[in-house]
């Protein structure tokens, strides 16, 4: 892999020798997991609330309801988070909201005993105020960890893969061999261009090809089709049946 | 091969795949789903392949997502219920309780040793005591164990009244044993802080009490809920400055693998800990404001010690030396 990478994917390998990627979720978006759960609670905290004190002082008594109130807030505050992680879809309701999941560093579901630490640690991640320690723990971690994470062995990743469209587009560049030779991982650059410049504008596709000059000896509109060419070239070397085929999701111009 | 060829020839396989994780996934798999695990190796077997000949992103994605969701389902813990939390706090925690038997009496000592000395010097230097508990706590000590109190006066009539502080204990004294615990990752100062911090206090009340209360109101009071409860408050420490040592010192390990290690060491800690107290909380709420004589209450007081002692001690022996 290059050296310095421009998204968040975490490269994980299974038990079964299998390497998966996870994308894991930054500060942002945790963030506004953490807020939509706060205000979950904070419902849930006030039907219930009600409800109690509106119902059961006559059933069992003033005190009695006093104390069961007290043992639910104890369990909302401490266990709230703990039951839906450690559940079968590995969220609370706030991170469903954000379609983010917590899992276990090693690919897995997260277990009752991960959840317990990750969660009891919020109290220092949240020091001294507005989970600085956490956010900062995060930027310093490749994996966006906070402390609880780091201890509980935990990441948090995003639940679904964003979907793709795959337009179809006519090309109309020709097949050409690359000038020089590629390693892997220009050649993965190169097909992903092809993948995605439908979805970009013309302008942003000259500028990308434009910048890869050295490759295609072309700057402008000429460079963007020798680019196209290349990668062309690269999905099936040998044109069989002499005119380009049209492929799923390949790049065009359409000037 | 061209791409498109391999896309239709995996196709069938990660269809089937995905049928066979949605019966999975419901509470009644049917029998086919013994296939899953075959299914899913042939999918991870096409991914890296779809990875190495650099498929579109489209597919390898798709597949990945696939993998990730087999693997959650194979990979699925059965929490074991209630069995396994018996299990966790009769067996393991006094086991490591005894793993980290210096750790523990550090601790101990860090606890009682402040405590004893502030309740020693009182009857010299009251000022200390007094600064201290401040003129609030001092008012509130008098009221509760002052010379005209007698043992008597913590009698509760209701069930109600008993179950309400009960869970008011729950709630502030398991709190506090949760964060005592997370305040320990930060190199144990955290965890310290409040033993120390519970420590002094303590001592304070008690050398207070002997200096100007009744002394007897307090240690009827306290004589039995006192063992699970300060026993609790020592372990969910020792449990933080068992995180917070492999902050300091990681051993042959890097930081990281060490906090990891160390989390799942201080697990049943925490859960013993907790549970301590929890018992501390039923005993404060239901038996220590009973109307009983004296006797009783120091007996049962003493077996409450002698009982925590015992359980820590030998509990979990015979299944630690046959493992």
């Amino acid at each position: 892999m290059a050296a310095a990478r421009a998204d968040t994917l975490q490269s994980v390998e299974l038990a079964d020798g299998v390497e998966i990627q996870l994308r894991v979720a930054g500060p942002a978006v945790r963030s506004m997991a953490y807020l939509t759960d706060l205000l979950i609670r904070l419902g849930i905290d006030i039907v219930v609330a009600i409800i109690a004190f509106w119902l059961l002082p006559d059933l069992i008594g003033e005190e009695m309801t006093r104390g069961l109130m007290m043992l639910f807030a104890f369990f909302m505050e401490w266990f709230y988070n703990v039951f839906f992680e450690a559940g079968a879809k590995g969220a609370t309701p706030g991170q469903r909201s954000m379609k983010l999941r917590v899992m276990s560093v090693t690919g897995g579901p997260v277990s009752l005993a991960q959840a317990v630490m990750r969660n009891f640690l919020r109290v220092v991640d949240f020091m001294p105020g507005l989970y600085l320690t956490g956010i900062v723990c995060m930027l310093f971690t490749k994996r966006f960890q906070r402390l609880g994470d780091l201890v509980a062995n935990t990441v948090m990743t995003y639940a679904e893969v964003p979907q793709f469209i795959a337009p179809h587009v006519e090309i109309r560049a020709e097949r050409r061999a690359p000038s020089q030779v590629l390693t892997r991982e220009e050649q993965a650059a190169l097909l992903q261009f092809l993948e995605r410049a439908p979805l970009w504008a013309d302008e942003r596709r000259i500028e990308l090809a434009t910048l890869v000059e050295p490759l295609t000896g072309a700057a402008g509109v000429e460079g963007l089709q020798r680019l196209c060419g290349m990668a062309l070239w690269l999905q099936a070397p040998e044109d069989k049946s002499g005119t380009p085929p049209p492929l799923k999701g390949a790049a065009m111009l359409r000037s | 091969m061209t791409p498109a060829q391999f896309e239709k020839q995996i196709e069938p396989r990660w269809q089937k795949l995905e049928k066979l994780l949605k019966e999975a996934e419901q509470s009644h798999p049917t029998a086919a789903v013994e296939e899953l695990p075959a299914t899913f190796r042939q999918v991870c077997h096409d991914l890296s392949v779809a990875q190495h000949r650099m498929s579109p992103q489209r597919l390898t994605q798709q597949l990945n997502a696939l993998a990730i969701r087999s693997y959650r389902v194979l990979e699925r813990h059965s929490a074991g219920g209630w069995e396994a939390f018996a299990r966790l706090f009769l067996l393991e925690f006094p086991q490591a309780v005894r793993a980290e038997w210096k750790l523990f009496w550090w601790c101990t000592a860090l606890f009682y040793l402040p405590a004893v000395l502030i309740a020693v010097i009182t009857p010299w230097y009251p000022e200390w005591a007094m600064t201290l508990l401040g003129p609030g706590g001092m008012m509130q000590v008098e009221s509760m164990y002052g010379e005209a109190s007698k043992p008597s006066d913590y009698v509760r009539e209701s069930f109600g009244s008993g179950f309400s502080a009960f869970c008011f204990y729950i709630l502030n004294n398991v709190s506090i044993d949760f964060r005592t615990f997370a305040g320990g990752i930060l190199g144990g100062v955290g965890a310290l802080f409040v033993l120390l911090y519970n420590s002094i206090q303590l001592g304070a009340v008690f050398g207070y009490v002997h200096y100007s209360g009744n002394p007897l109101t307090l240690y009827t009071w306290v004589v039995a809920h006192g063992a699970p409860e300060l026993t609790g408050v020592v372990i969910s420490a020792m449990a933080g400055m068992r995180v917070g040592w492999s902050v300091l010192r990681p051993g042959r390990v890097d930081r990281r693998t060490a906090l990891v290690l160390a989390g799942r060491k201080a697990l049943p800690l925490l859960v013993g800990a907790a549970v301590l107290t929890s018992i501390a909380a039923v005993l404060e709420g239901f038996w220590s404001p009973m109307d009983l004589p004296l006797v009783i209450k120091f007996t049962a007081g003493g077996m409450c010690w002698l009982l925590v002692a015992a359980f820590l001690l030998s509990s979990g022996r015979r299944q630690a030396d046959a493992a």
